[in-house]
This record gives structure tokens, sequence and C-alpha cells, in this order.
């Protein structure tokens, strides 16, 4: 009877266990069920897991709708141009502070960490302001140029975290052989953070990817809409009957890329969130 | 060049690192030049020269974003500026707080529904990731598979493409989650009186929130007159302004996955002789878990809490998507964030903008302080 007892402790702990990752991934499973149906099988009075005849009505017609293809593009080429330049910003900013002794090091180093407690909300409007100023309304600068300046206090922080676990010898023995600081960061620490700056570009990806406020305040014209402002658009209260079949294959063509990234910066991902919450 | 925006971005964004690279290198021989002043060593001074080059793109990035904004934002904030009218800002001292603050009822409205998200949504958020942790933790196989699936709600989050997706499901009428709610009530009647009690409470919560934003609490008296809800009610999610925020309280508990590896990765710090001599002792699971993992796990509550209540602090996404445009919906819904979006954007009041967004760093400031001051009742870190 003892023995029994674990097992069967066991058994329901994998059932609510299967339960919840049922429940967790069901918006996901009803979004792409959804995305084959018809029109009224969308807003059928009864339960419809799977539709009857799936219908790839809905891709086809999207594929053909231009502003949709656009505004996949217009958020592939603002994420990849964003995502090298602050990433590659953060690595000189995290190595200057794991590498370098520089006076006023600890000093900046605790400015930068105070930054995360600024909303980033609270700077929009004086933000726009200068946008507006500088012609840039209405274009991808202001989406994507601020990130360049190392943008993501908490990135920088997690990459400064790996880089000072590399051993001092290493950048010693390099500078005796005539590096300088440059080739050291390019060519010594960069290799060997290859993990750390996986993960960093993984939540990077996904932040900018996600995006919705920036891009809703500074690109004004639906040629320039990334993907999360256009797909909003396609949800409007204003009508009686929402074309969901549409709008649910719009999600589903916005999600792939996040998935995709997920399943394979995963294990990345895990680590990440762990190491950046619990070091600081 | 500006027709093609592709192009233009390119370009400036050259512009930007050659920009990036010049101010570094300037503030590069500037910290030289003052470590010559000092008298420092030939290596220190290479060491300064090093260090502020390749922390400058972050100090200029900190100066131009961050500093400068802040500095006009607090004077416009004293000021009627609006970004389209070509006059110049007229000083108004602090009429704009003080309209905020004592007037401005839709300010209150926001904060209040802020706070029903804090005080309702973050505690439930916050459970369930234990939960869920809790019940990880126990050396599944398979854990990973689950791990990961509760954290992709995260990196889905609050992408507009989902949010559409649970719009479609909390519809009332035909939205998956109210049709298996009838479904599971029809197949085991005594739900039923649990459903009924969960939207009765709730009903109750939010109307006492919404008396709160208005100063008014007839709503409150209404659903406590109307009694116990009828045996066919369903939640409104999406319809009624007493469940817009349970249907943004929803989102935040389906993304607790965040949390869950933070307690997670806690759990599994806890030395397992401590559990082992607990058994011998006597102490059962339900014991052992309050009077050991609970104390120990309290530093990464306390993370948990700061980090979600600025995040709660800050709901955009969710309000945006869900409630935009619904007149009648709206005010028992908009965040803090979403009216400083709306104020700031739609009327393009920049100098009652900027005052709003003063007053929610503030909110935000104090809550974080309290949060650190409070710490010492309740987080043992002297267990590690």
């Amino acid at each position: 009877m003892r023995e029994i007892f674990p097992i069967i402790k066991r058994i329901l702990l994998y059932i609510f266990l299967t339960g919840a990752t049922i429940l967790m991934s069901f918006p996901l499973f009803w979004m792409i069920s959804s995305s084959l149906k018809t029109l009224e099988e969308t807003n059928s009075a009864g339960i419809i897991w799977f539709p009857k005849a799936p219908t790839l009505a809905a891709y086809i017609s999207i594929f053909q709708n231009e502003a949709f293809l656009r505004s996949y593009f217009n958020t592939v080429f603002y994420t990849t141009l964003s995502l090298v330049g602050t990433l590659i910003s953060i690595a000189v900013v995290a190595y200057a502070f794991s590498r370098i002794e520089w006076p006023g090091r600890e000093l900046v180093f605790f400015l930068m960490l105070s930054t995360m407690l600024i909303p980033p909300q609270a700077l929009i409007v004086p933000q726009y302001v200068f946008f507006n100023k500088l012609k840039w309304v209405g274009t991808f600068n202001p989406i994507i140029i601020p990130g360049f300046f190392a943008g993501g206090a908490a990135m920088v922080f997690l990459l400064r975290q790996s880089m000072s676990q590399i051993p001092k010898e290493l950048d010693e023995s390099a500078f005796v052989d005539g590096a300088n600081h440059i080739q050291i960061f390019w060519e010594v620490v960069m290799p060997l953070i290859k993990a750390p700056l996986a993960t960093v570009a993984t939540f990077l990806f996904v932040g900018l990817w996600n995006s919705l406020l920036a891009p809703l305040m500074y690109l004004q014209t639906v040629d320039l809409y990334t993907l999360p402002v256009y797909v909003s658009t396609l949800y409007n209260i204003n009508l009686t009957v929402q074309q969901w079949p549409t709008i649910m294959t719009a999600a589903v063509l916005t999600t792939v890329p996040l998935m995709v990234v997920f399943f394979f910066a995963q294990r990345f991902i895990l680590e990440g969130v762990v190491v950046s919450g619990l070091k600081g | 060049m500006r027709e093609n925006p592709y192009l233009y971005a390119l370009v400036t964004a050259v512009a930007a690192i050659i920009f990036i690279v010049l101010s570094s290198y300037g503030v590069g021989l500037l910290a030289r030049f003052f470590a010559k002043l000092t008298g420092a060593t030939r290596r220190k001074q290479e060491n300064t020269f090093a260090g502020y080059l390749f922390a400058s793109p972050w100090i200029v990035g900190f100066l131009i974003f961050v500093i400068v904004p802040m500095g006009f934002s607090l004077y416009w904030s004293f000021t009627d500026y609006r970004v389209i009218s070509n006059q110049p800002a007229n000083w108004v001292g602090f009429d704009n707080y003080t309209q905020l603050i004592l007037k401005d009822s839709g300010f209150r409205a926001s904060i209040i529904n802020t706070l029903y998200l804090t005080a309702i949504g973050l505690p439930l958020q916050m459970a369930v990731a234990l939960f869920l942790a809790v019940m990880l933790s126990q050396n599944m196989r398979g854990e990973r598979i689950f791990r990961m699936a509760f954290y992709l709600p995260v990196i889905l989050g609050f992408n507009t493409a989902v949010l559409l997706a649970w719009r479609l499901m909390l519809n009332t009428g035909t939205g998956i989650i109210n049709q298996m709610i009838r479904a599971a009530i029809q197949a085991f009647p005594p739900l039923g009186y649990v459903n009924r009690a969960i939207i009765f409470a709730q009903e109750l919560a939010s109307a006492f929130f919404l008396g709160l934003s208005n100063g008014k609490f007839t709503l409150l008296t209404k659903v406590w007159e109307a009694g116990f809800p009828a045996a066919n009610r369903v939640p409104l999610w999406v319809q009624s302004p007493l469940w817009s925020k349970m249907s943004v309280v929803l989102l935040m508990i389906w993304g607790c996955g965040a949390m869950m590896l933070i307690f997670l990765a806690g759990l599994k710090n806890i030395p397992k002789e401590l559990h082992e001599a607990a058994e011998v002792d006597g102490a059962n699971s339900w014991k052992r878990f309050w009077k050991i993992s609970f104390p120990l796990l309290t530093p990464y509550i306390f993370y948990n809490l700061i980090v979600g209540m600025i995040n709660a602090l800050q709901i955009f996404e969710p309000i945006y998507v869900l409630y935009r445009d619904n007149q009648p919906l709206i005010p028992s819904a908009m965040s803090m964030v979403y009216y400083l979006w709306q104020a700031s954007f739609s009327h393009f009041e920049i100098g009652y903008g900027s005052a709003i967004s003063w007053v929610i760093f503030i909110i935000i400031l104090i809550v974080t302080v309290i949060q650190f001051k409070m710490q010492d009742r309740w987080v043992h870190y002297d267990l590690y």
C-alpha cells in the first residue's frame, strides 16, 4: 500500500501538468484552427474544435493582400537592422564594464542600472517631440536608431556578467602580442560569449517583433506599418461581423517567426531568464 | 532619398554609427585629457581612454534619449505646449498637475484600473506561477517540455496577433471559453455553483473598483441587490465594464511563465537535506512547503513582485487591442499608459502629456521604494 501511494501521486501530477500545458497552448491551437475555418464556423454557437472541411481560403487571400505583405517585410527589415545595431552596441558597452578598468566605471554602471526603474513610457512624449523636430516622424528611424545606443540596461548587464567570467590572462597575453582593445573585443571576447549573445539576441528579437507602442506612434502611414500595428487594424470594433478567419491567418503568420526562434533558442531563453533575473 | 523609406533608414543608420563612433572617440579623448591633468600613469591614461570609448555609446544615448528628454518634459509639464500649434509654450505653473490629480476623472479611472490589475491580477499571476513551479520541481520527467510550454506565452505575450486570438476566444456568446464553461457545467452540474460564485465575487470586486474611480457606488449596490447570479450566467469578458479588466488579468495569468522559471530556480536552490530532515521529523509536504520552501523563496517572490509590479503598472497593449475605440468600455479598462498615449497622441497635448508621464513615473518610483523598504519585514536573505 505504501508503495502505491507515491505512484498515484505521480500520475496525478502528470495529468495535472499535461492539463496545464494544454490550457497554456490552447490559444495557439485555437488561432490555427480558426484560421482554417469559414466565417460561419468561427461565429458558430457550438464548439467546433477542428473545421469539418479545412479551407486555405484565408491564407490564399492574405498572400494577395499587399498591405499585409508589406507590413511583414517592414517588420523583418526594422527588426533585423535594429537587432544588429543594438546587439553590437550592447556588447561594446558590456566590454567596457567588464574588461577595462577606468575611473568612474562603477558610477556609470550604477547609473545605467538605475535607468531600469524609469518606465519607457515616461519618455515617449518628449522623445516624440524630439523626433518630430528631426523630421523623423513617419520614418523608420525613431524605432531603429535609439537601439544603436546600447538600448536595454538589463541586456548590457547580462552580457557583462558573462564577459566578467572570461579569465583576464587571455587579454593580457593578447596585449603582449600587441593587440589593442578593439581586436581583443572582436577576436578574443566575442567568440567566447556566443551563447549569452544568442540569449540577448533572442530577447531583443522578441521585443522588437512584438513592439506596438513605438511603431504605432511613429509609423503613421499604412506603407510603413509593422505587423502588430497592421494586424491591430484588421479588428475593427465598428464592423458588425469581424473577419475572424482572415484575422487569425494574419495572427498565425505573425507568430510563426516567434515560434521558430523560440524552438531553436529555448535553451538560451530558459537559462537567460533565470540568469538575468537572479544575479541582479 | 526620403521617398524610399528603407534606403532612408539604412542611410540614417550609417550616419548614426558614424556619429556614435566620432562622439565616443571625442568622449574618450576628453577622458584621457582629464586623466593626464590628474597626473595618471600612461597605462591608466590609456585605460581611461578605452573605457570611455567603449562605454560612450551608452553614455551618449543616455544623454540624448533620457536626460535631455526628461529635462524637457519636466519643463513642458508646467506649460500648455501643444505640438501641432506653432505657438510658443506658455508657463502655466502647477495647473496641469492640479487639473490632473484633482479634476481629471479619466486619469483617476485609469489609476484605479491599473490598481485593480496590480492588486488582483498580480497576486493571481504570482500564485499560479508558484503553483506551477512547485508542481514542476518534483523531479519530473519531461520537465523541459513543460517549462517550454509554460514559457511560450511569455514570448508570444502581448503581440497584437495573439491578443486578437484572445479577443476571439473571449466572445461572450460564441467564444470558446464561455462555450467550454457551459459544456463543463452541463456535464457536471455542481460546477455551475462554482461558476456563479466566482462570477459574483468578481463582479463585486470589479464594481467596488469602478465605484472608487467615479466616487459613486451605485453599481456595487446594484450587483449586491441582484444577488447570486442566475444559473445560466457566464462571464461577460470583453463586453461588460464589470469584466473588461478581468480579461486582462486572464492574459496576465496566461503569461506567468517567466515568474514560474524564477520560482523554479529558487526551489531547486533549496538544499535537499532540509526537506529530508523535516520528513524524518514527520512533517507532511504541506507543512514542509510553508515552513521550509516558502521562507527560502521570499527573495525570489520579492524579485517577481518588483518586476511584476513594474510590468503591471505599464500595461498598454492588451487595452489598446481589446478596447480601443470601444467607447462604453474604455473608461472601465484603460490603464495609466493608455491614458497617457490617448492624451498625448490623439490630442497632441504635450504639456499635459508630460505631466501625466511624470505622475506615472513618480507612482512607479514610490511603489518600488515602498517595496524595497518593506522587504526587511518578510524577505529572508540570511538563510543563504
